[in-house]
């Protein structure tokens, strides 16, 4: 039970920083569809730095700046060229697979799909409460990022609630005219909502590539990115519910790993439905009043001409 | 401590400021007067940054403005507050405060924040609760939420913009309370308005505008109503346009007891019962929020009602819906014609048949046939005088006055038994609006029904056999033309007097 | 004045300059990449281009893979015209496909043309019937089509796989994948010796229909009302709700015959993961095409050319297949830059 747990904080760790991610953006206004793509650019970024560099930090700060230099791409189409926001994700997220895949081979297989391993991020006990029953190996001997992901967390909520930097990106999402007027600039928001976003995100690839597997495979994300989207969902548009949401899938994911061997009788992929139907149902479920921050998805422009 | 010199300001080809110049002194309120269109929000948006002037210098307690933000001119000390509130409706009256205050820190504290909005509050006679959910207030808090920013901020020019058109009697004259406070406290204001009592009640100083330039200055003590609506359009507004007088004929519109809800849930009609005569028009005056909009909505089949009927020409079309009123001879003239009344990026053709697209003679079997639409559309053109370039022209590209007739052109072709018109001169110059009480009167002569929704009571005046006025969702009581007293008129629609067999219980409801 | 059909196709012509614009651009920026790998992009474009068009048996290939995108992209594209998002595309093809290999598998004694219009006839209800099932949900609980059509997008996709993990596996080919189709459902060849099959047709015909029916019908003329403003629409009558329950049936429809297709004339079984990436593209093929159903002919062409051309350009020139991800990618992004910016001089 305690492995099982463990293994969901585990496994849930670049679901968090994705998550987060996409929090800051459709706080701001602007659907995180494309978080899927920022978080492959982050986990190729990452695991091609820290190989070629063989400095493990390197490789976290690359896929920083790949998951934002996506995001900014979107940011950029959805701000400055209103192009619309749900379908500039999903070409993002193509693009993504694409030009990683790409590199990967161009680059550094000389057209071939090359081997790159690097060694994965070793668990980092806390000394002292390592040793605690249950909590111990559950919480205090994950490696270092799982760490960081849920003081992510923590400073994204005192950000939102407690800055005033947060305020506005929270009113940009609701009634940007409000922020305007209240001195704002609406579109520098969103994009550096967006940006930041997908900064998050990358890191939650680097998770993937640098702390789970230790290499990179095509489109390794596999449909996490729009995980991350239900948990932001299920999670009501707040930190600590989506961080909840995401050890909610996190352990779905486990489960479906270990049905075999606890010989249930479900099947895996039954399993791994429960995310989405979940989110579907908490949707549906609350209907109209879905707390959607209300601007999300609406363009803004300056001047509007008035009797 | 204002001065905005020779502003200008077009809008592709509406010429929206054109040369103003506006002087504001210290401790004054000054009015700014004009219709719609006259450039009076064009000008305060310049002046707050929103919008940048094609010409024209302001300076602001002796230092130059230009090319600024929102955020320059709040620092400099202007303070406005829009007639539509840049609120956000999801978060508290301290965090709206706290939106775009600098003072308030990188690191929020709204405890101390809240504290600020209560003394100020408190000071100036406001009666808000900082913890409050900005959407779950009143139209008026959500202004006097407006009003502390503003004053939080040190604001020490205060521009107001149509600040009443949304309140009730007695939160239009707390606020004019407020403003006389702040006023004595050494700021000034701009009062932004077209009614003539409130802007001499309380203002100072009166400028007119009138098509973008000023009309005429004076000193509120020195004018009077009539010069100021003289100022403001230019011609007599009292005289009545002639009409036939006939006898009304059979009842043709019939209204029982309709109830109805706004789209939060909000009951905004209670219980509203009336008639029209064939030859007859019946106007509904009151300040718009009273429960017009839904009125309008629910007897043109855009709403359904929680209860009552709605009959035309005898037949119950309540759950009729839109295209079974049409059938019943029931045309309608909706209060926004640019995204209601007319599709805007469609042609002039399409917009003449995309109320009737399901039958003849715009279809034919299963395909819409272009050739019929764009024969009526030349013809319309052609009887209703459209200023457009061709049938095949785009809606937008149409002048207000030119898509009103389009609208018109539309509802009136097939000689409606029923009109429902809702605002229909709002934002026209005064030849179109000539033209659409014409059409109006027309309908009324051939025998037709006309319900006439206005906020502007002098037109429903002019226009009307009988007026009724609406007050909190119902009708405050029905005059005939020949027999309006406009005190008795002004009183009804301040919800002071009703002539409703229940008055009492209306008025005892509404005293708390 | 030119007539209103001459006008349609003016307009359309002139819809068509920004996507072209974005393509070459595209192909611009990929080529600065094919540059930094260090092989000569010109090369690389002629032999992509090469392997799309170089024998008929090519052409076949692509003009097979631009089916399913047309096919999706003109229900997408009427769709786009309401303001309805489908993205669930990819999840009502594949229930399309299973559909149809479940209709085949179970019609054995059937001839050939009743077997394969069945087969198809089922992916058609499926598709229709999953989408109906999205704007169900957005109906009656008020949820955002695109968070209900990506939602059971996945969840589409997943009963598939787990449909083929049992009852329709084929026990022992050690992938997941059903038994091979009888021949009676199969697609028939369009021209002998080649790939290309009768679904081609199909699609012409789809997008034909679909053209006529958005700018010469009643129906299309309401879309076309419901998509340049809800207060307009519903001031003429239009139910906003059977508006978007029909596009949402007619476009899961097409996905789901579209999917039937890829296993009646492709495959001639069920594998898992054939329906990897159509919904998503189909969206791209929708934009490109300008919401217009003749123009997303031509954009689902170019993807399907585009597709075939790049295992070719691979084998010749050493340039990895993704590129070609890159080139759509850079395309929608670029395309759907242009329609933000020239939003307010669109013909509705």
């Amino acid at each position: 039970m305690t492995e099982f747990l463990a293994a969901t904080i585990r496994i849930a760790t670049p679901l968090v920083f994705t998550a987060l991610g996409g929090i800051l953006s459709e706080r701001a206004g602007v659907f995180a569809v494309g978080l899927e793509g920022m978080m492959l650019a982050g986990a190729f970024a990452g695991v091609i730095t820290a190989f070629l560099s063989g400095s493990m930090l390197a490789g976290v700060a690359a896929s920083v700046l790949g998951g934002a230099a996506m995001a900014a791409l979107a940011a950029v189409a959805t701000t400055r060229f209103r192009a619309e926001q749900m379908v500039t994700g999903l070409a993002v997220n193509i693009l993504a697979v694409g030009l990683t895949s790409f590199l990967l081979r161009g680059l550094l297989g000389h057209g071939e799909a090359p081997t790159i391993r690097v060694s994965p991020l070793a668990a980092m006990p806390v000394p002292g409460l390592a040793s605690l029953p249950v909590l111990g190996p559950v919480l205090f001997s994950q490696p270092v990022l799982t760490y960081v992901a849920l003081a992510a967390a923590v400073a994204i909520y005192v950000f939102l609630v407690r800055t005033r930097p947060g305020l506005t990106l929270r009113a940009v999402g609701e009634n940007p005219a409000a922020a305007f007027a209240g001195g704002a600039d609406p579109l520098r928001v969103r994009m550096l909502a967006v940006t930041c976003g997908g900064a998050l995100a990358g890191v939650g690839g680097a998770v993937l590539s640098l702390q789970q597997v230790g290499t990179f495979t095509d489109a390794m994300t596999n449909g996490r990115g729009y995980l991350a989207l239900a948990a932001i969902i299920v999670g009501r548009w707040m930190p600590f519910g989506t961080l909840l949401a995401c050890l909610l899938f996190g352990a779905a994911d486990a489960l479906q790993l270990r049905v075999q061997g606890l010989r249930l009788p479900v099947s895996s992929y039954v399993i791994q439905m429960t995310p989405y139907v979940v989110s579907l149902a908490m949707l549906a479920g609350f209907g109209r009043t879905a707390q959607l921050p209300a601007a999300i998805g609406t363009a803004f422009a300056r001047d509007r001409p008035s009797s | 401590m204002l001065r905005m010199l020779g502003i200008t300001k077009s809008y592709g080809s509406v010429r929206a400021n054109r040369g103003i110049d506006l002087v504001v002194p210290p401790r004054t309120i000054l009015g700014l007067l004009g219709e719609n269109g006259s450039g009076k929000t064009t000008l305060m948006n310049v002046l707050f940054g929103l919008v940048r002037p094609d010409a024209g210098t302001i300076t602001f307690k002796e230092r130059p403005l230009a090319d600024h933000t929102p955020r320059e001119a709040l620092a400099a000390g202007i303070g406005m507050i829009h007639q539509h509130f840049m609120l956000v409706p999801a978060m508290t009256v301290t965090e709206n405060v706290m939106l775009g205050w600098d003072a308030a820190g990188r690191w929020l504290r709204p405890a101390a924040v809240a504290e600020h909005i209560r003394t100020a509050s408190h000071r100036y006679g406001l009666d808000l609760e900082p913890d409050a959910r900005v959407g779950a207030l009143p139209l008026g808090g959500q202004q006097r939420v407006e009003i502390v920013k503003a004053i939080l901020r040190g604001a020490e020019l205060l521009i107001l913009d149509e600040p009443t058109s949304n309140l009730s009697p007695p939160e239009v004259s707390g606020l004019l309370d407020v403003l006389r406070r702040l006023r004595d406290e050494g700021r000034s204001v701009i009062f932004i308005s077209h009614k003539l009592g409130e802007v001499l009640a309380v203002c100072d100083e009166v400028v007119v505008l009138r098509d973008g330039a000023v009309a005429g200055r004076a000193r509120a003590a020195d004018t009077d109503r009539a010069k100021l609506a003289r100022m403001m359009v230019d011609r007599d507004v009292s005289a009545p346009i002639a009409r036939e007088e006939g006898a009304a004929g059979a009842e043709r519109l019939v209204v029982a007891d309709l109830v109805a809800s706004d789209a939060t849930g909000v009951e905004r009609l209670g219980g509203v019962s009336f008639s029209v005569r064939s030859g007859e028009v019946l106007a509904v005056a009151g300040v718009d929020g009273n429960g017009q909009a839904e009125l309008v909505d629910v007897i043109a089949g855009l709403r359904r009602p929680t209860r009552g009927h709605v009959f035309v020409d005898g037949a119950d079309v309540t759950a009729r819906g839109v295209t079974g009123r049409r059938q019943a001879g029931l045309a309608h003239i909706p209060a926004d014609r640019h995204t209601t009344g007319l599709v805007g990026d469609m042609t002039v053709s399409e917009n003449l048949a995309f109320r009737d697209c399901d039958g003849p003679p715009f279809r034919r079997g299963p395909w819409l046939d272009f050739g019929a639409m764009r024969v009526a559309a030349t013809e319309r053109i052609a009887r209703f005088g459209i200023r457009a370039g061709g049938p095949d022209v785009a809606a937008r590209t149409l002048s207000g006055g030119n898509q009103q007739k389009l609208v018109l052109a539309r509802e009136l072709t097939r000689r409606p038994g029923v009109l429902v018109a809702a605002q229909p001169t709002r934002g026209l110059d005064p030849g179109a609006t000539r033209f659409v009480i014409d059409e109006v009167l027309a309908v009324r002569a051939s025998g037709g029904a006309v319900l006439y929704v206005s906020t502007e009571l002098e037109e429903a005046l002019v226009v009307a056999d009988r007026i009724a006025v609406m007050y909190r969702g119902r009708f405050a009581g029905v005059m005939r033309r020949d027999a309006v007293d406009i005190t008795r008129l002004g009183l009804m629609m301040a919800g002071a007097l009703s002539e409703s067999p229940d008055a009492a219980a209306l008025y005892g409801r509404k005293a708390r | 004045m030119p007539p209103a059909s001459q006008r349609v196709d003016l307009a359309a012509v002139r819809a068509l300059a920004p996507p072209l614009l974005a393509v070459l651009l595209a192909f611009g920026v990929t080529g600065i990449l094919i540059v930094a790998a260090g092989k000569n992009p010109l090369l690389a474009y002629w032999s992509l281009a090469h392997g799309a068009f170089g024998s008929w048996d090519r052409i076949a290939v692509g003009l097979n893979r631009a089916t399913p995108y047309a096919l999706t992209g003109v229900g997408i594209a009427l769709c786009f015209r309401a303001r309805v998002i489908n993205i669930g595309g990819e999840g009502q093809l594949a229930l399309g496909g299973l559909a149809a290999t479940w209709v085949a598998l179970h019609m054995v004694p059937a001839p050939r043309p009743i077997a394969t219009l069945c087969a198809l006839g089922g992916g058609v209800l499926a598709g229709a019937a999953w989408a109906g099932l999205a704007a169900g949900i957005r109906l009656k609980r008020g949820v955002h089509e695109v968070l209900a059509t990506l939602l059971l997008n996945f969840v589409g996709l997943l009963i598939v796989s787990e449909v083929l993990q049992g009852d329709l596996g084929e026990p022992g080919s050690g992938f997941p994948q059903s038994p091979l189709l009888p021949a009676a459902s199969w697609l028939g060849r369009l021209v002998r010796g080649t790939d290309l099959h009768v679904g081609v047709l199909i699609a012409l015909a789809a997008v034909a229909v679909g053209h006529v029916a958005l700018w010469r019908t009643p129906f299309g003329f309401r879309l076309r009302i419901l998509g340049a403003s809800a207060p307009a629409a519903a001031y003429a009558g239009i139910s906003p709700a059977r508006a978007l329950m029909s596009v949402m049936l007619l476009s899961g429809g097409l996905a789901g015959l579209a999917g039937a297709i890829e296993v009646l004339g492709v495959h001639y079984r069920l594998i898992d993961g054939f329906a990897h990436g159509f919904g998503f593209n189909a969206v791209a093929i929708a934009l490109l095409g300008g919401l217009n159903p003749l123009a997303v002919l031509p954009a689902g062409l170019f993807f399907g050319f585009l597709e075939t051309g790049a295992v070719a350009m691979q084998r010749a020139v050493g340039v990895p297949t993704p590129l070609v991800a890159v080139i759509q990618g850079l395309t929608m992004v670029f395309v759907l830059s242009a329609m933000g910016l020239t939003a307010g001089r669109r013909r509705v």
